[in-house]
């Protein structure tokens, strides 16, 4: 175990390639997340329409994810001739880094082996994702293509609203547990009144799901690449690895936003019985479930009603419950 | 289903809700076989709904003909409809004739049961203002149009189809065009359903409509060579 | 401090996932405001009409079958019933029956697929899946009766060309049955949901006035509250024998014809229900000559299609073929309107409008 206790030592050669690992074993393991993920959405959106979903590649069709990822990879990589290319090519790398980066805070279980129990977690994730917005725009910006300007501008409207009521959300949570630290958090919610802080953030948690469901451009908030309207929204113009990179980082924040409300609402690792890891993939594959059946039922919202929702009624919300937090806070 | 069958503004009369109401009834009548008979109930009092102006008197008799066009009965010799058809082509034809002068009207037939009147390009514009905004006509509904190629008459003619909601039956109005240059007047200022119909007759049939708003082809490109729906059209490779 | 702006030139379509098939509007936006909006139309033009020209009027029918390809039945209704008027044709009852259960199975068939597709225009993709497993199950049906699943070529003049194999009105009786559960299935999942009703009331309205004056029919016109349905207004085949309701709306609204469709939907499976339970046996075919020679003049007739007016009109000089042939195409007709509808909204609206007023392209371009 003395090899994995990197975290509080100083900087040497030993750490940085234990450092260099973990990250390396982290994203082949995010890797293979994202890939059933992208698999167990088929198969389960496919099972709610009633049809049966991919079952040819492989058995259950298990490899077809990973069939779609090669033939994105080997394909051309088309940059349009209009396109400004430098900042085509950049576009996807920038969006898809800060998914992957954000990862490195999520406390997976008790024993946090390769992530960083940072101090300021919950800024961090907040930081980091916002990052992710400036790719989306650059790509539809840089695409030329109407179509993806639209939805760039589009994304760019909505993630910005959205991660108001989403940090204020978990500022409430911050408040409560006095700790930014996400493992901290999760202790928190062990102690008195042992219940998770779903119980007495029921409120900030349903404006913290909404939001995230925002984020993530996930139905019925998927307007930035809403396909009926901007055919791919801002990815338009993109195909192969690049397009890839989109998907993966889209992909990846589904699992990274499920992660971080399981930390927050759910206890994280805790639970009786099983082990912690277990529990916190039950946890969040629970919450990567309730993503794809909103998706199977809801239909799109419209762009200024997106807008006018959360400024007029997420954003007040979320701080009317700060506040109320705060308050009940300093009183007991 | 609602009861409302309300026509747009000029045309709400008192006795419309009579009328609304022999509408809501039929449904319930016509479950029966018997249909016919029972249809030509709420036939009669529409006919008196209408206004005075128009023969309504000879209608009752003619009422009991079957709204159903396809009457179990083809054969039976004078076909009620084809006398009611004549009749409404009498009136129609009077009353264009008293405002226009006999001048206007260059034929008129009835086409099947469908009253026809051929109008005179010159007063086409007039004559379908007139029929449309008429009390006593008001054959705002524009059901369909078509142009119609005859090569050996040497004109193009427009075939249109206008409904009547208070008089409840059609008419046919058209108007010819010469087939080299020719152009009629354009009354999609008058109905604007008529738009894109008189662009496709431009389009296919090379018929020009004098004031439209916006005559372009419609469904070939703008270079196309001819018009297709003309019998002398030559395909090319 | 007043921004400059400039306004952006989009063409929506030809191909593009929401025009329905190759529709091509130009629009203007300011933002995401349109300001200027024209439907360019004939991409899938195939002069059907000069086509008809050449062909003997039997031969006209798997063509009208392409017009508005997901209604195939109630074109060949449309062509089959005007020639028979024309020559006053008598056609036997059960054939008459079998029309009308496969018009307006075919209509129900239709107005599903608007559902689904109108769900899937607004984001939502679980309805377009269901209603296209019911489809199916009609589709079967018709498979059953003609052998085609798309394009049927089932109805002749004089008749319609196969009657019924083994079992087939039972097993249509219980699709009956079966599709009126489950449309109580589809209100709860679509029309009750908050985002939906959101982005379609009171989108895209119009009176009833304008309607009439743009000649818009079917759907579109009864959702404004006018009642004008064929079937009822100018009763052709054997529709005055059944019992159904005309369903209208109220306000004109993207809603108001979303609802129309589901209500027709219920309507037509009244319609359907007692046409099996009435069926009487018999031939299915009248007599007709060998070849059809319209008696020389001009007719025109129209049935209630699943978007509207379908009208033929045929000019006959005696011949076996048609000198003139044209359909009042109810999609073309009712497309007219959209730039009226559109500018001033959203592109979002666009889809939701443009969905609504639920045209399909074989028919505008024929």
């Amino acid at each position: 175990m003395e090899m994995f206790t990197w975290l509080d030592k100083p900087m040497s050669g030993m750490t940085f390639l234990n450092m260099a690992l973990g990250a390396v074993i982290v994203l082949g393991f995010i890797l293979g997340v994202v890939t059933y993920t992208i698999y167990f959405e088929r198969k389960v959106i496919g099972w709610m329409q009633w049809r049966i979903g991919p079952n040819r590649v492989g058995p259950l069709g298990l490899f077809q994810t990973i069939a779609d990822v090669l033939k994105l990879l080997i394909k051309e990589d088309i940059v349009p001739a209009k396109a400004d290319r430098t900042m085509f090519l950049i576009a996807p790398i920038i969006a898809f880094f800060p998914s992957f980066m954000v990862l490195a805070v999520i406390p997976f279980s008790a024993t946090h082996i390769f992530t960083a129990a940072s101090n300021v977690g919950v800024i961090y994730y907040i930081a980091l994702s916002a990052l992710t917005i400036i790719g989306v725009v650059l790509g539809g910006w840089a695409s030329n293509n109407k179509y993806a300007l639209i939805g760039g501008m589009r994304s760019a409207a909505q993630m910005i609203s959205y991660e108001v009521p989403l940090a204020m959300s978990l500022l409430a949570v911050v408040l409560m547990s006095g700790s930014m630290n996400l493992v901290e958090i999760v202790e928190a919610q062990k102690n008195f009144p042992y219940v998770w802080y779903i119980v007495p953030q029921f409120f900030g948690f349903i404006i913290f799901i909404i939001s995230a469901t925002a984020e993530l451009n996930r139905t019925p908030f998927d307007l930035p690449e809403a396909e009926s309207e901007l055919v791919a929204g801002y990815f338009t113009e993109y195909s192969g690895f690049r397009f890839a990179f989109y998907m993966l980082a889209e992909y990846v924040y589904v699992f990274a936003m499920s992660a971080l409300a399981t930390t927050m609402y759910f206890g994280g690792w805790e639970g009786p019985f099983l082990p912690g890891w277990l529990w916190f993939a039950i946890k969040v594959s629970a919450f990567i479930f309730f993503f794809f059946w909103v998706r199977a039922t809801m239909p799109r919202i419209r762009t200024d009603q997106l807008l006018s929702f959360s400024w007029k009624v997420l954003i007040p919300l979320a701080l009317l419950n700060l506040v109320a937090t705060a308050v009940v806070m300093t009183l007991v | 289903m609602s009861e409302e069958n309300k026509a747009p503004e000029e045309t709400v009369k008192p006795e419309e809700p009579a009328k609304t109401e022999t509408q809501s009834e039929a449904p319930k009548a016509e479950a029966k076989p018997e249909a016919p008979k029972a249809d030509a109930a709420p036939e009669a009092p529409k006919a008196e709904a209408t206004p005075e102006a128009k023969p309504a008197a000879p209608k009752p008799a003619a009422a009991a003909k079957p709204a159903a066009e396809k009457a179990p009965e083809p054969e039976k010799e004078p076909d009620p409809r084809l006398i009611e058809a004549q009749q409404r082509l009498e009136t129609i034809k009077g009353k264009i004739a008293t405002k226009f002068g006999d001048a206007a009207i260059e034929e008129a037939d009835v086409k099947k049961i469908t009253p026809t009147l051929v109008i005179k390009p010159e007063y086409w514009v007039d004559t379908v203002e007139y029929v449309k905004t008429d009390p006593s006509l008001l054959f705002f509904y524009p059901e369909a149009m078509a142009g119609t190629d005859y090569k050996d008459k040497g004109y193009i003619e427009v075939f249109t189809l206008l409904h009547s909601f208070e008089l409840d039956y059609d008419i046919a109005l058209k108007v010819r065009g010469a087939r080299d240059n020719g152009s009629v007047p354009s009354i999609t200022p008058i109905f604007s359903g008529f738009n894109w119909e008189e662009r496709e007759i431009y389009d296919l049939l090379g018929l020009r409509f004098e004031g439209h708003p916006d005559l372009r082809r419609i469904m070939l490109e703008e270079e196309w060579q001819g018009h297709p729906l003309r019998k002398d059209y030559v395909v090319m490779d | 401090m007043a921004i400059r702006t400039e306004e952006l030139l989009m063409n929506i379509g030809p191909q593009h996932p929401s025009t329905h098939g190759v529709l091509r509007v130009v629009v203007k936006v300011d933002g995401e405001i349109i300001v200027d909006a024209e439907p360019v139309v004939g991409y899938l033009h195939r002069g059907t009409e000069k086509l008809a020209e050449d062909l003997q009027y039997t031969q006209i029918i798997p063509y009208t079958d392409r017009l508005d390809y997901l209604a195939s039945m109630i074109n060949n209704h449309a062509i089959v019933g005007a020639v028979e008027k024309a020559m006053d044709l008598e056609v036997p009852e059960r054939a008459e029956h079998l029309r009308v259960i496969v018009a307006e199975l075919q209509r129900i068939a239709s107005h599903l697929v608007f559902f689904g597709t109108y769900l899937l225009d607004l984001g939502a993709m679980s309805p377009f899946l269901y209603v296209f497993a019911e489809r199916e199950k009609i589709i079967d049906l018709f498979n059953r009766l003609c052998g085609a699943r798309l394009t049927f070529n089932y109805m002749r003049v004089g008749g319609v060309k196969w009657d019924t194999p083994e079992g087939w009105v039972e097993e249509a009786k219980q699709f009956v049955q079966h599709l009126k559960k489950q449309m109580d299935m589809y209100h709860e999942l679509v029309t009750g949901n908050e985002i939906f009703l959101n982005r379609v009331k009171g989108i895209g309205k119009f009176d009833t006035e304008t309607a009439i004056n743009f000649a818009m029919s079917g759907i579109n016109l009864r959702s404004t509250g006018f009642n004008w349905d064929l079937r009822k207004n100018k009763p052709y085949s054997i529709y005055d024998r059944f019992d159904f309701d005309v369903v209208v709306g109220e306000n004109g609204d993207c809603y108001d014809r979303y609802m129309c469709h589901l209500k027709e939907i219920e309507q037509s499976l009244r319609i359907v229900e007692q046409a099996l339970d009435q069926i009487p046996e018999g031939p299915v075919m009248g007599k007709v000559p060998k070849i059809l020679r319209v008696p020389a003049g001009e007719y025109y007739s129209a049935v209630e299609g699943a978007r509207g007016e379908l009208g033929v009109y045929i000019v006959s000089e005696g011949k076996d073929k048609p000198y003139r042939l044209k359909f009042r195409r109810p999609s073309f007709v009712n497309l007219q309107l959209l730039p009226k509808l559109l500018v001033g909204q959203s592109m979002s609206n666009l889809i939701a409008i443009l969905g609504a007023v639920d045209i399909v392209l074989g028919e505008v371009d024929a």
